[in-house]
């Protein structure tokens, strides 16, 4: 599955995360697996909020990073295909029932 | 005919040996007909069984460990298996065993032999501790100067190592650590659980002083971790066998709270003791 700019994604809520040193640290329990990401994953991973697009994110990363809108969205779009894979995000249910991917 | 009464003295080694008795029948039950009482890492359990040869092994295993407090936590334990029935706030198998624990008392089934009832009991602590700000983790630590100094890796690091090169020092235990925030500060408890170093644990505890992660080399060397650097070396080592997703949400924050609270270090140790000279005090 590849994941599309105009996706909307949240967070899987079966997993257990903390945030330490700008660094994210997460659990799946059902596994016991460990996921790291690292600070710019840390931040998109914060604001994975069940509303925002990949978009939107890419936006918040310009916004906090040195770095072009192009690239974030690439980055972004890389970063939540991976997470998805692991199974450590979800496609959002829109407000009219359906997932938004 | 009745022989007389004998003198008082006669009578007095009779009551005497009476009482000898109910004694000797006492020791029975509080060591092997009834339970055996233990203090692990400040946490009381009460091991009940039917099974003596069961119970026999626990006294001997877990000498170190034992304790006469009132409170404490009950657990049952049994040689056949049992059926999985009602609520239980923690469920775990080990090889045909299991554990099931809630708040007020655990039961272990399907233990055959001292090694499962072993397992459960890590298995159970491991889950026990939640409630109690603390964790188990595969570390050897030493005591030295009034601190506890935590040796972190997995099997074939060098625990039973460094366990052995400290002579000077109280090792609490050279394969499974108790570590515990008490009164706002880390302390490291011995355990009963031991690798090859020796059979049985000290059961007292000492302020963590850091925790170490193991990498055997040609000299020695102390490198500060990052707390985001500690956790990493941590969990992999970390005995937890809860799937709930609340009990691994509170183990993660209680770990997040250690490794920004205790120093964590990289330990470069040659095979002998000259590492404790870069030991930090």
């Amino acid at each position: 599955m590849n994941v599309a700019a105009g996706g909307i994604w949240q967070k899987n809520p079966s997993l257990a995360w903390r945030e330490i040193d700008d660094e994210t640290v997460i659990i799946s329990p059902g596994e016991s697996v460990m996921h790291e990401l690292n600070d710019t994953g840390s931040f998109v991973w914060k604001n994975i909020d069940g509303q925002r697009k990949a978009e939107d994110l890419a936006a918040l990363l310009v916004e906090q990073y040195e770095v072009t809108l192009e690239t974030a969205l690439a980055d972004t779009l890389s970063l939540l295909e991976e997470l998805y894979t692991r199974k450590l995000l979800l496609p959002a249910e829109t407000s009219s029932g359906g997932a938004a991917l | 005919m009745r022989k007389a009464l004998r003198p008082r003295t006669g009578a007095g080694t009779v009551v005497c040996k009476r009482f000898r008795l109910k004694l000797a029948h006492a020791i029975l039950g509080s060591a092997i007909g009834t339970h055996v009482d233990l203090l692990i890492g400040s946490l009381p359990l009460r091991i009940s069984s039917e099974d003596s040869s069961l119970l026999s092994a626990a006294a001997k295993r877990y000498r170190g460990f034992s304790d006469s407090q009132e409170k404490r936590f009950s657990i049952q334990v049994d040689r056949a298996e049992a059926g999985f029935s009602g609520q239980h706030e923690f469920v775990c198998d080990f090889e045909g065993a299991r554990v099931v624990a809630n708040a007020t008392g655990a039961h272990f089934s399907g233990v055959r032999h001292e090694y499962a009832l072993d397992s459960l009991l890590r298995m159970f602590l491991s889950w026990a501790l939640l409630g109690q700000q603390g964790f188990l983790l595969h570390a050897a630590t030493v005591v030295r100067n009034g601190k506890a100094y935590v040796f972190v890796g997995r099997s074939g690091a060098g625990k039973s190592t460094i366990a052995s090169l400290s002579p000077r020092g109280t090792v609490l235990t050279d394969e499974i650590s108790l570590l515990k925030r008490v009164d706002r500060e880390w302390r490291a408890f011995g355990t009963p659980f031991w690798g090859e170093f020796r059979a049985d644990g000290a059961n007292t505890s000492a302020p963590v002083a850091g925790i170490f992660r193991l990498v055997q080399a040609s000299d020695n060397l102390v490198v500060p971790l990052r707390p985001s650097e500690l956790l990493r070396t941590m969990l992999p080592c970390v005995l937890f066998f809860s799937s709930q997703l609340g009990d691994n949400d509170r183990l993660l924050q209680i770990l997040v709270a250690a490794t920004e609270q205790v120093a964590g270090y990289n330990l470069q140790f040659q095979k002998n003791r000259s590492f404790w000279e870069v030991m930090p005090s």
